[in-house]
């Protein structure tokens, strides 16, 4: 009987991709958020809207990707023996790396409005290539005096982008 | 004539000029360079040209794109690390031919023959772009409609992991594109209570955090990978008798490229796998191949060249991209004021052959730069990660920052880097998304547009026989795979 009921999942397993229901069950928790929102647009007259209200052509959409993302959980058995596989590139979990890329850039983007463009520039030629291990004094010190440098001279001044001075401004008073 | 004539004065102005050439250097600079592409590159310059004037802009652009192509072949041929997709059937023989002690051979073929194929395509392009825009302007919303659906559903066999999630993430662009307020009815859609939602999503953050921060994420995980370099002393053209020997397999393959470019959505990575197939199933030295045979280069390269200028065709007649990077330079196009399609071509025809003009200059300027500077560009594969992708995120940065001062579409850059990131994991591309951005207007406009006509009977629209023939080529496209395993059966 426990041997009947392992071999049970174990086809269940087969017959299912992991990784692809824990997506598809997102992308579905998504979608059904997107139609409730859809409910909750604003109601125009048919006459205003050609009998085509603002929500059908949205909703026509999620639809059509319900239908789509219901195959994804069983692609795999679909595909060629010969092709790529579905999880090739995945099969490890994100590394230590790219997160902790992630949180750096998405810290400077935060902060990136207090501390003005400049310095923002400055924080990323510094704390990427550091985190990422160069430890090349003779690289770096030039790198990090230099190109923030160059952006700043190309971007600023020649082109004019706009650069917000945050806390520099603060920091030359 | 006239319009030729005076679309190519437009390429005269020096400015315009020095801007082609810059756009040719960076072409081929981020081809070489793995992991740097060139719809990256336009992603990144879409901003920055917005002051410039339009032929100028585009003409960059498309430079840029053209150049983008043969840069990947360098790295690929030397260092066996294709610089760009489309470059990755090129390495199968480039590589094996350098390290057999002729780089600058392969180098040699491999730049003629994207030459050839470029060229090839362009002048299919001068031909068939007015033609299909004259055919064009006859289509209505319904039309528009079913060509719009015909394109999207080519997003499946667009080069991926896998058909279905292609046109996934080609429905998510389109949905994406329904963000803000709705045109007919003035009704907020999907805004959330955001302000900045209300105009809808930039195409540029979005774009720039799809190319480029995602794939700073994809490089993060490979720092500290080395690569095995083999030096090139120079660049050796291929002899005649060799040309002569080549012609057909350069000649099918550019056909093949322009074709397969002239197809929405598929691009030069598509035609470059069926430039080096074709390429060896009709030589007769296919024990030769995957051991350095030159089939195995000018096949692949002339077809991904000839498939560059082919994209172009649909992009510029019909409003559809053809390609990833076309879909940006088509994105270009509605940013600098143009509505692409047949009107362009038959309003403005000089700006169209300017276009023409400079993809050409492009094609000669590549020449150059492979015969005098592929040494130095094979060496640019060796500038650091480690310093190379802050400054492609910086500049991905001060590119969305600028385009409306804005800092929340700073942080729609990084939000559309880090969904990139997780879609092309788990297989889902980029390039179907933008495409789908791009034609989510479209679809919706004139689904609107043929349901109010038609009184809102869908079937009717099937009365059109270009509709009908539209609708037949979408069946025909999705149920490919389907088609293609019962004909291998047979």
């Amino acid at each position: 009987m426990i041997k009947n009921n392992k071999n049970a999942s174990s086809n269940l397993g087969a017959l299912f991709n992991k990784k692809d229901t824990i997506i598809a069950a997102i992308v579905i928790a998504a979608i059904a958020y997107l139609w409730f929102e859809t409910t909750k647009f604003e109601k125009v007259p048919a006459l205003f809207s050609n009998n085509i209200p603002p929500e059908m052509f949205p909703q026509i959409l999620l639809l059509i990707i319900l239908g789509m993302i219901l195959i994804i959980p069983f692609e795999h058995l679909f595909l060629k023996k010969d092709s790529e596989s579905i999880d090739s590139g995945r099969e490890k979990p994100v590394q230590k790396t790219t997160i902790g890329t992630m949180i750096i850039l998405s810290i400077i983007v935060a902060s990136s409005q207090l501390l003005g463009a400049t310095l923002a520039i400055i924080a990323i030629s510094i704390s990427l290539p550091l985190y990422w291990g160069e430890r090349r004094l003779k690289v770096l010190i030039p790198y990090i005096i230099g190109f923030p440098l160059f952006v700043v001279l190309l971007f600023n001044i020649v082109l004019g982008v706009h650069f917000e001075p945050g806390l520099l401004k603060f920091i030359l008073n | 004539m006239e319009d030729v004539v005076k679309g190519l004065g437009l390429l005269l102005e020096f400015e315009n000029i020095i801007l082609i050439l810059a756009g040719v250097l960076i072409g081929v600079l981020v081809g070489a360079l793995p992991g740097l592409s060139s719809p990256m590159a336009i992603a990144l310059l879409i901003p920055f040209t917005i002051s410039l004037d339009p032929v100028a802009a585009i003409s960059m652009m498309a430079a840029l794109y053209c150049a983008g192509t043969f840069g990947g072949s360098i790295t690929a041929i030397l260092i066996n690390a294709p610089g760009a997709p489309p470059s990755v059937a090129t390495a199968l023989d480039g590589y094996p031919m350098a390290k057999n002690g002729e780089p600058g051979r392969a180098l040699g073929l491999a730049t003629v023959s994207s030459v050839i194929g470029g060229v090839f395509s362009l002048i299919i392009f001068i031909f068939a772009a007015p033609l299909l825009a004259s055919l064009a302007l006859e289509f209505g919303p319904a039309e528009y409609f079913a060509l719009a659906v015909f394109a999207l559903s080519m997003l499946a066999s667009m080069s991926g992991k896998s058909s279905i999630r292609n046109l996934i993430s080609g429905l998510v662009g389109v949905l994406i594109g329904t963000i803000g307020i709705h045109l007919t009815t003035g009704v907020e859609r999907f805004t959330f209570n955001v302000p900045e939602f209300e105009e809808g999503i930039h195409f540029v953050p979005v774009l720039i955090g799809l190319f480029a921060v995602s794939e700073l994420f994809k490089q993060s995980e490979k720092l500290n990978n080395v690569v095995d370099r083999i030096h090139a002393k120079a660049l050796k053209l291929p002899t005649w008798a060799e040309l002569k020997k080549l012609k057909y397999t350069i000649l099918r393959s550019s056909g093949i490229g322009t074709f397969i470019g002239i197809l929405p959505a598929e691009g030069s990575t598509v035609a470059a796998i069926i430039g080096y197939n074709e390429a060896r199933r009709w030589s007769n030295n296919k024990e030769q191949f995957g051991k350095g045979a030159p089939e195995g280069i000018v096949g692949p390269e002339a077809a991904n060249n000839a498939a560059a200028g082919g994209a172009m065709v649909p992009t510029l007649a019909l409003g559809i991209p053809g390609s990833g990077s076309t879909a940006l330079i088509l994105a270009a196009l509605i940013m600098h004021g143009f509505r692409p399609g047949p009107y362009l071509i038959s309003e403005t025809p000089e700006f169209v052959y300017a276009i023409f003009g400079a993809m050409l200059i492009a094609n000669i300027g590549f020449l150059f730069i492979g015969l005098v500077g592929a040494k130095f560009f094979s060496l640019v594969s060796f500038i650091p990660k480690k310093l190379l992708w802050p400054a492609v995120f910086i500049f991905s940065m001060i590119g969305s920052y600028s385009f409306a001062s804005s800092m929340f579409d700073v942080w729609v850059m990084l939000i559309a880097g880090l969904l990139g990131y997780f879609m092309d994991r788990n297989g889902f591309s980029a390039a179907p998304l933008v495409m789908g951005l791009i034609l989510g207007k479209l679809v919706e406009e004139s689904f609107s547009q043929s349901m109010i006509i038609h009184d809102n009977n869908f079937f009717a629209l099937l009365e059109s026989p270009v509709v009908l023939l539209f609708f037949t080529l979408t069946f025909l496209s999705l149920s490919s795979p389907f088609w293609v395993k019962l004909f291998l059966k047979k």
